[in-house]
């Protein structure tokens, strides 16, 4: 019995079995990708960097309810209002510490008027301390530059919200 | 002889075989280990007092970020316990949602280990193999969440949306156009839970390569074989849980003995091993991988055939849909009283637990009438797992602590929280 | 289940075991420290117990339970007055903290499973409350106690007597007090950086400010039978 074991042994069986397995991919259809000029597919539910929305008027939707502020778990939104000259209120700060965000989607959940949305945008990067605090005119201007995507995605799982 | 002693060496915090942060202090006597001391700590991020500064469910999301590689186990040990605090149950849908993300988990848990663990001890190609696996599920939980790891998907009183039923497809591009284009997309034609179904008979063919790979390879037996052998009296004292317990020869699954969710609906076994050694937990968990993937395929079964509701039809714990909310003035008040105070939780202590991919995942809340947990306490499988270092260890050679380090499945996540 | 073990632990060990509350069931039963160690003991060997596996061992702090930081005084008709400056966690800076005297102020909770009979049980030991903190150390008992009890040390600082090693565990080297009591603040008392200068890291105090977004209130809820009862008893 040991020598058959042996001699099973020597024969290099198991190693062969797994060359062979590994072998085979050599001549398959690559699994990855050619990043970045190929991206995977993202889900309309992605949640990536933030975007403030406006109405079609150009109006911006937010109108400082602080709940975004208050629902944040990593306290990275914070938010000042005042009364602007029409009597509407709205926000004179905004801003959002991507350090500290999570990405858990919160804010998007407690918005009442789909103001604050997360887009579908994960590449990005900051060169200086500071630029990882975004202040509202940049949130309002990554929200004009991606409306379209983000009322689509918004508006295919508008049946799921 | 007197220039031949005993040496004490640092193996980490920075190396690549101690799983993320592990400084472990080893007193050798020349390749033998005498003592080891594990410091952990390195990556104490203090969540559970962070928790009691928070609203309840402000903390689903730092949950994904205990044990990082088993979301969606970590945030169902807690949304388990507030529901067992809030005495109400989730929907049926929801139960198996719930089963089906869990077993989707654990698969993904033991993908990442046996890739890792391959790679500590030789087998690179498998790490590869395993993470293309990985890729799929992964877009399961993009699909469902918007995440692709910190999902913040299950919510006290169900999970926060319904499957979708269409998946994101790959676009055209220069390499990838016409009928490679075509079969790439293949899966992605119909629902998530097509997907998941195209998946699960896939699945079971690769786990065959990946035993071809490893199971009787010289290489792999030598170094898993009779190392860190525990004996399952020894088990029990040390607190060990899940694979690590199982692979003692313990069966022990609270899936089966304690059950939750859609798990008594459904049929599966547990794997146990023999020896209690690397070996034998590494077959333990294999097996499981292969009983989840069996568990998956009904809970898609039975997902298709029975829609419903996916969330507690029940104001004051969940928030109502959108179209409610914006719609009705009473809906509107209960989404500003959510979002703002939360729910509060009646006075009370309860601990809810869950077999997570790597042990007995558990939530000890006490909560006292407020908003906010008064004291949360995580009972981390890897915690204790970790703390029988010592005794796993002990009299080996030094390179066999990196097998005990992989066959332990050590996520620091969740050990020093 | 429950009701059974109840009864075994009370004719077995009489008045060793000081209270037992169900709840969600599960059984909750308090020892004092004098008995800690035998009562566990016997739960462990005697065959109808039989409790192989410590599953759980942490430290609570019971100062503040129940107290809210948003009190409403008195409301007007221009709306609810709306004092939050009560002391919470994350609420105040290491100066003016204050370590109040109370009652059973720190527990000691073990959640033991049997997995002979399947079934779980909570002990809870309240620490003494003059004196050194201290409790009886379970090793002997159970081993995986070590670690456990090392981690409710260094975050609530409770003394376990023999206990072979008490070591700091998932804090810093050198870490002054103890963190998980309800009187150390969540933003901490120092900080660290890496000093050019003098080519080590630094220690200094915090300078971040304490931000609480949403307070923590107590609203007792009428839907919960429990609580009903307990409201009753308060007025």
């Amino acid at each position: 019995m040991k020598m058959f074991k042996y001699l099973k042994s020597l024969t290099l069986k198991e190693l062969l079995k797994g060359m062979t397995v590994t072998g085979k991919y050599f001549f398959k259809r690559k699994f990855t990708i050619r990043y970045p000029e190929e991206k995977t597919p993202k889900s309309d539910r992605f949640r990536g960097l933030h975007a403030l929305r406006r109405y079609e008027n150009g109006e911006e939707r937010c109108i400082a309810c602080k709940l975004c502020e208050a629902v944040c778990p990593a306290l990275a939104i914070s938010i000042d209002s005042e009364q602007r000259e029409d009597g509407t209120r709205r926000t004179t700060k905004y801003e959002i510490d991507l350090f500290k965000c999570i990405y858990c989607g919160f804010c998007e959940e407690s918005c009442p008027v789909d103001s604050i949305v997360l887009t579908d945008i994960h590449e990005f990067h900051f060169e200086t301390e500071g630029r990882n605090v975004l202040d509202k005119q940049q949130l309002l201007a990554i929200g004009d530059l991606r409306e379209k995507e983000v009322a689509e995605c918004r508006q295919n799982d508008s049946e799921y919200r | 002889m007197s220039d031949i002693k005993n040496y004490t060496i640092n193996f980490g915090p920075q190396h690549p075989a101690a799983h993320g942060v592990l400084r472990l202090i080893l007193e050798m006597d020349g390749e033998v280990i005498v003592h080891a001391d594990p410091h952990v700590g390195l990556l104490h991020r203090g969540t559970e007092k962070l928790a009691e500064s928070k609203p309840f469910n402000h903390s689903i999301g730092y949950m994904d970020r205990l044990d990082y590689v088993s979301m969606m186990c970590n945030e169902h040990g807690y949304v388990k316990s507030i529901e067992k605090l809030l005495n109400i149950e989730a929907p049926i849908r929801a139960q198996y949602i719930r089963t089906m993300f869990d077993e989707v988990t654990r698969i993904l848990n033991h993908l990442m280990w046996i890739g890792t663990h391959g790679l500590d001890l030789g087998a690179m190609t498998l790490f590869l193999y395993a993470f293309r696996e990985r890729e799929y599920l992964m877009d399961c939980y993009e699909a469902v969440s918007g995440a692709r790891m910190h999902a913040a998907y299950y919510r006290p009183g169900g999970v926060y949306r319904d499957l979708p039923d269409y998946m994101p497809k790959h676009a055209e591009s220069k390499w990838t156009k016409g009928k490679a284009l075509k079969q790439v997309n293949s899966w992605r034609e119909g629902s998530l839970l097509d997907f998941l179904e195209h998946f699960t008979d896939y699945f079971p063919e690769k786990i065959a390569e990946y035993n071809t790979l490893l199971t009787d390879n010289r290489i792999w037996k030598q170094r898993t074989v009779n190392i860190g052998i525990v004996s399952p009296e020894r088990a029990l004292q040390l607190g060990f849980t899940g694979p690590m317990l199982r692979g003692s020869g313990i069966e022990w699954d609270l899936r089966k003995k304690q059950t939750y969710a859609a798990y008594d609906k459904l049929d599966f076994d547990i794997p146990v091993g023999v020896n209690g050694d690397s070996y034998d937990r590494y077959l333990v968990r294999m097996e499981e991988m292969v009983q989840s993937n069996k568990i998956i395929k009904q809970c898609v079964k039975w997902l298709k055939d029975n829609p419903g509701p996916v969330m507690l039809d029940d104001y004051k714990v969940a928030p109502p849909n959108r179209e409610a909310m914006k719609n009705d003035m009473e809906s509107m008040i209960h989404h500003f009283k959510l979002f703002t105070e939360g729910y509060t939780v009646p006075k009370g202590e309860a601990y809810a637990a869950v077999e997570a991919p790597k042990g007995e995942f558990g939530v000890y809340l006490v909560a006292d009438d407020s908003n906010k947990p008064f004291r949360m306490k995580i009972r981390a499988p890897g915690f204790a797992h970790i703390s029988a270092m010592n005794e796993m260890v002990k009299g080996s050679m030094l390179a066999d602590v990196v097998s005990v380090i992989g066959t332990m499945d050590i996520v620091f996540g969740e050990i020093d929280r | 289940m429950n009701d059974s073990l109840e009864k075994k632990l009370k004719s077995h060990f009489g008045d060793l075991i000081t209270s037992f509350v169900t709840q969600h069931g599960e059984l909750t039963c308090e020892v004092a420290p004098e008995n800690w160690q035998q009562v566990c003991q016997t739960l462990r060997d005697d065959a109808q117990f039989s409790f192989e596996q410590l599953i759980d061992l942490c430290g609570i702090d019971y100062l503040t339970f129940g107290e809210s930081e948003w009190q409403t005084e008195g409301s007007t008709s221009t709306g609810f007055s709306r004092a939050i400056n009560k002391n919470g966690p994350g609420r105040f800076s290491w100066e003016d903290r204050e370590t109040e005297l109370m009652d059973k102020r720190f527990a000691v909770v073990v959640h033991l499973l049997s997995i002979k009979h399947n079934m779980r049980l909570r002990l809870k030991c309240f620490t003494p409350d003059t004196g050194v903190l201290a409790v009886p150390s379970l090793i002997d008992v159970w081993s995986v106690a070590d670690w456990f009890e090392r981690e409710a040390f260094d975050l609530f600082g409770i003394i376990f007597v023999g206990h072979p090693d008490l070591r700091r565990i998932l804090t810093d080297y050198g870490f002054v007090g103890h963190p998980f009591r309800k009187d150390f603040p969540l933003i901490g008392n120092v900080e660290v950086r890496y000093d050019e200068e003098k080519g080590r890291v630094v220690y200094e105090p915090v300078s971040i400010e304490p931000r609480v977004t949403i307070p923590k209130t107590v609203r007792k809820d009428a839907r919960y039978a429990e609580n009903q009862e307990q409201l009753e008893e308060d007025s």
